[in-house]
């Protein structure tokens, strides 16, 4: 599934969005619009339903009530096997990093590519690009266990970015790091959105949001609230 | 497309390499299963052979009425070899049964007369019809009142042994199949389970169904492989133990020369069938929960 340019649309967009599970309701008439090229954090709460709006837009959720729109396509008309495709067009950084335990820096980042059938000539040329870019190059050849939390956090931002993603998902990336670490991915993860990539960050480190100045969607009990200044979240 | 299918074997190969203990317990359930299975199925084959072999040894001897004429004689061979049930009817001229036994017996039978009658020897290609083929040849004119003779007892507790056999071998592989399959569909279901991590991170980057399944099921088909291919060692071990005590024992029964080429192919494809089919059963269920 291509996401094709139109620049006059949103790219995404939320229109009185549910999730509902058995018992609970996670989202509960979410709207919101974000466009191409927007660094938005989505703050709140745990449980708040910030990473159930990222997990909508990458298809892990569906919505079970309202419209849920990227790049003008309802996200819940993208059939099974549209999925994978769907993801090529994003990269994900997941809350835990997800890095396999079991292969080296370099080939975290190679089998994205691999994964979704780039050759091994193109692989080569790519990884060590990518690497460099997030500043984990000097770790290539490193196991997940043997970096610190940032290092790990920029080997999963390197696989996010790797098949050149329109739009780049993090549920929570400074979730397991110091203020220190915390400051260095932001900064990173605005780069990139310099770079033209539109960025959507769950995260209820209020410090780091604060400091980045970026557009705020506060979420509360599955709902969408207005922003207060100073707020802590726990 | 060649480079792909490199990338997704690669995989396959390296995570057997990386995670050699579900490895090992999903190979060595591959092959305790395949060998019970296997061995089992071998042995079932090996009476099977025998039993078809063993009417031969069960011979009816069927006595005719004295000064029968030759015609007469040719007219009863046509008639017991139509019976259904038969293999072949021989005749036995009475001068040579009585040369024979009097070269066996040559006091108790010095200057009498040939007191026998001429005879067939009846071989039998169905042990459960010689009821009815010895009525049969019984109702024959030609044939003595209480003329066929054949052990009856010995043959009814060879067929009800061979019966046994078959039933004990259909139940048992049939429930020896199916627990396999369990056993094999867990330990594969296993080495899944313990990497749905790498799944959902597949899953996450776009990796398309098949590219996520291929290396599991090339896995699943390896380990079956393996296990088939040491499950065959095993039943070609325990061939040539049972041999060498059957040997020892100067028994008459031979168990023959074990296919070893045909046993690798059998057990071979048969586990990495099972690991195949287990892989994609459980890959069904995993994915259904990374998804």
């Amino acid at each position: 599934m291509e996401l094709p340019p139109s620049p006059s649309q949103p790219l995404v967009v939320f229109d009185q969005v549910e999730v509902k599970y058995a018992e609970t309701v996670a989202l509960d008439g979410v709207s919101f619009e974000v466009q191409k090229g927007e660094f938005v954090f989505f703050v709140g709460k745990t449980g708040a339903g910030k990473s159930t709006v990222l997990k909508v837009i990458s298809r892990e959720v569906r919505h079970t009530g309202g419209r849920a729109l990227l790049n003008g396509r309802e996200l819940n008309g993208v059939r099974p096997s549209e999925v994978p495709l769907l993801r090529r067009q994003m990269g994900i950084v997941p809350q835990d990093f997800a890095l396999l335990a079991g292969k080296r820096v370099w080939e975290n980042v190679a089998y994205a590519m691999r994964a979704v059938g780039a050759s091994a000539k193109e692989v080569r040329r790519r990884v060590p690009e990518i690497l460099e870019r997030v500043n984990i190059g000097h770790r290539a050849d490193a196991f997940p266990h043997e970096l610190s939390g940032g290092e790990q956090q920029r080997v999963a931002i390197a696989r996010a970015l790797i098949n050149n993603p329109v739009l780049l998902l993090a549920d929570e990336p400074t979730g397991n790091l110091d203020p220190e670490h915390s400051i260095e991915i932001m900064e990173l993860l605005a780069q990139l959105n310099v770079r033209g990539t539109t960025v959507l960050v769950a995260s209820h480190d209020m410090m780091v949001v604060e400091l980045m100045g970026k557009r705020l969607i506060r979420l509360e009990a599955g709902r969408v609230v207005p922003p207060v200044e100073g707020m802590g979240l726990a | 497309m060649l480079d792909h299918l490199l990338f997704l074997f690669s995989e396959a190969f390296v995570a057997l390499r990386r995670n050699r203990l579900m490895s090992f317990a999903a190979v060595s359930t591959v092959a305790v299963s395949l060998y019970l299975l296997g061995g089992l199925g071998y042995m079932y084959l090996r009476v099977s052979e025998y039993a078809e072999r063993i009417p031969g040894q069960f011979d009816m001897r069927v006595f005719l009425k004295q000064g029968t004429t030759f015609d007469q004689i040719r007219e009863t061979a046509r008639a017991i070899r139509a019976i259904d049930g038969v293999r072949e009817a021989r005749h036995i001229p009475r001068e040579i049964a009585w040369r024979k036994m009097r070269e066996q017996m040559p006091k108790e039978t010095e200057g009498l007369e040939n007191p026998l009658p001429d005879a067939f020897k009846v071989t039998l290609s169905d042990l459960s019809k010689a009821g009815h083929v010895r009525e049969a040849i019984g109702r024959l004119p030609a044939v003595e009142p209480n003329g066929v003779v054949y052990d009856e007892a010995a043959r009814q507790y060879l067929d009800q042994g061979l019966r046994f056999l078959r039933w004990l071998g259909g139940t048992l592989g049939g429930l020896l199949f199916v627990t396999a399959g369990v056993l094999i569909y867990n330990a594969i279901q296993l080495t899944i389970l313990a990497r749905a991590r790498e799944l959902r991170i597949m899953q996450l980057v776009g990796a398309t169904r098949f590219t996520v399944s291929m290396p599991f099921v090339i896995e699943g088909m390896m380990h079956g492989l393996l296990g088939g291919a040491l499950a065959n060692l095993l039943v070609w071990a325990s061939h040539v133990h049972l041999q060498d005590r059957l040997s020892s024992l100067q028994a008459t029964a031979n168990l023959g020369s074990y296919p070893v080429g045909l046993g690798f192919a059998a057990f071979c494809g048969a586990g990495a069938a099972y690991g195949a089919v287990c892989s994609v059963l459980s890959l069904r269920k995993a994915m259904r929960q990374t998804t």
